[in-house]
């Protein structure tokens, strides 16, 4: 496993079980994602995410249901809104707003799930560690590609 | 000025107390007061040193009908806490005046010493007997205030900031911040001084549980505390720049609201404070509308 510290935070009823299914069926997929389970992205307070960013770390990623599919009818609806404008403040907060990411994965996109996740972990390992990326200075900062998980 | 006080003292008949300013501030400038009296209310004033959003006192006093002496900017956080219902419109009566742009105390108190005697009569602005141009003390926010007689004035050095903080980068505004948020001493002044958040006791910057930030003095508690304000204030920020102002250190507060309001006003075409009526917009959704994301 890279270095990396990349955080998930995955609806119980849509994207937890997506993932769940991603891995049942073997889909190969980096580990580096460290999944925490919510029961809706609308419990996602966009607090959690840059608390995630200022505590280190590299990458923050948020997944539920696909609009209209709401568990609970109108969460992710509600998150979309608050996701959208973090996403749109993070440069002013000093934070690269490729570090973050919101998708939405049914429980039935195993295969969707493992491609989220391989994009994201792939384009957060080429910005690099938070803090170290972006300046001309500091350059590339990570070479080691992130570890495939075997099956 | 008797005009003032004679509107004031109407308002009194008729209400249990009116939120005011008085000239008992240090250098003869405004202090903000509470009239309960006719007799009281002789002390009113009303000029150019009335800086501070009275609005903010307004929460706290639900359950009485108070008058509130607001500028064009206090206004807009009235009318958004009764968007909010956290006061109810019936028990407030709101005597507006005619801003004539307010000024930067701690601005002239910089150049001329704490305590300075400030004096304006509305035309000629005097600093300890001296006149000054009031165009080079006037606040950021004023500038670019509708209302102001002053709109195309004011070359103050906040107004630069703001233009440069746009054209920084992302690692320069991360350095920005830190070095920012490095001279805050968490007095919680911006908290207390803005209007909109009114949650007091409950306000998740002093629970351990969830211990959102600690009690530390360091640039990175000191940042979770503004991004908790920033977020909070998302959609309902008027803009009056109260947190700015409070603020000792001088920390530029506003260019966050700023940018967040802009964002606002980009996705929902939303101002807060403008219409009684109107639903927040992140307490709301917009199925078809809100196309963001993937599909």
């Amino acid at each position: 496993m890279s270095d990396l510290k990349l955080i998930g935070f995955l609806c119980n009823w849509c994207s937890y079980a997506g993932a769940d299914m991603a891995g049942t069926a073997r889909m190969k997929q980096p580990g580096d994602l460290r999944v925490i389970r919510l029961p809706c992205t609308g419990r996602v307070n966009p607090l959690l995410i840059l608390k995630a960013f200022l505590e280190g770390a590299d990458g923050v990623l948020v997944s539920g249901c696909h609009p209209g599919d709401c568990h609970y009818n109108v969460g992710n609806y509600h998150a979309r809104r608050r996701l959208e404008l973090l996403q749109r403040m993070l440069p002013a907060y000093g934070i690269d707003a490729g570090r973050f990411h919101y998708t939405w994965v049914s429980a039935s996109e195993g295969a969707r799930w493992a491609d989220v996740v391989s994009d994201f972990t792939k384009r957060i390992d080429s910005l690099g560690k938070i803090g170290t990326s972006g300046s001309a200075k500091a350059g590339p900062a990570v070479a080691e590609e992130p570890r495939i998980l075997e099956s | 000025m008797s005009e003032h006080i004679t509107k004031i003292r109407e308002v009194l008949a008729e209400t249990d107390m009116v939120l005011g300013w008085t000239a008992s501030g240090a250098g003869g400038v405004a202090a903000p007061a509470r009239f309960h009296t006719a007799e009281e209310a002789a002390a009113a004033v009303f000029d150019s040193t009335c800086v501070h959003n009275l609005a903010v006192h307004l929460p706290r006093l639900k359950g009485r009908t108070v008058g509130i002496v607001a500028k064009a900017c206090d206004a807009r956080s009235i009318i958004e806490l009764i968007a909010e219902r956290e006061i109810d419109r019936e028990q407030v009566r709101i005597i507006a005046v005619n801003c004539p742009a307010v000024l930067d105390v701690k601005a002239i108190w910089s150049r001329y010493g704490y305590g300075a005697r400030v004096e304006d009569d509305g035309s000629e602005l005097r600093v300890n007997g001296e006149m000054v141009d009031r165009k080079t003390f006037v606040q950021a926010k004023c500038a670019n205030c509708t209302e102001s007689k002053f709109a195309s004035a004011s070359a103050s050095e906040r107004l630069k900031l703001s233009e440069d903080f746009k054209s920084m980068s992302v690692e320069e505004r991360r350095e920005f911040w830190r070095d920012q948020y490095g001279r805050c001493i968490r007095c919680h002044a911006c908290r207390e001084a803005c209007p909109m958040c009114y949650c007091r006791d409950v306000c998740i910057m002093q629970t351990t549980d969830p211990h959102w930030t600690g009690g530390g003095i360091d640039a990175g508690e000191a940042e979770m505390m503004q991004l908790i304000r920033v977020n909070h204030l998302a959609g309902r920020c008027t803009a009056c720049g109260e947190c700015e102002r409070a603020c000792p250190v001088g920390i530029p507060l506003m260019l966050l609201m700023e940018e967040q309001n802009r964002a606002i006003k980009e996705m929902f075409d939303y101002r807060a404070g403008i219409d009684p009526e109107a639903k927040p917009p992140l307490l709301t959704f917009d199925i078809k509308g809100d196309a963001w994301g993937d599909a």
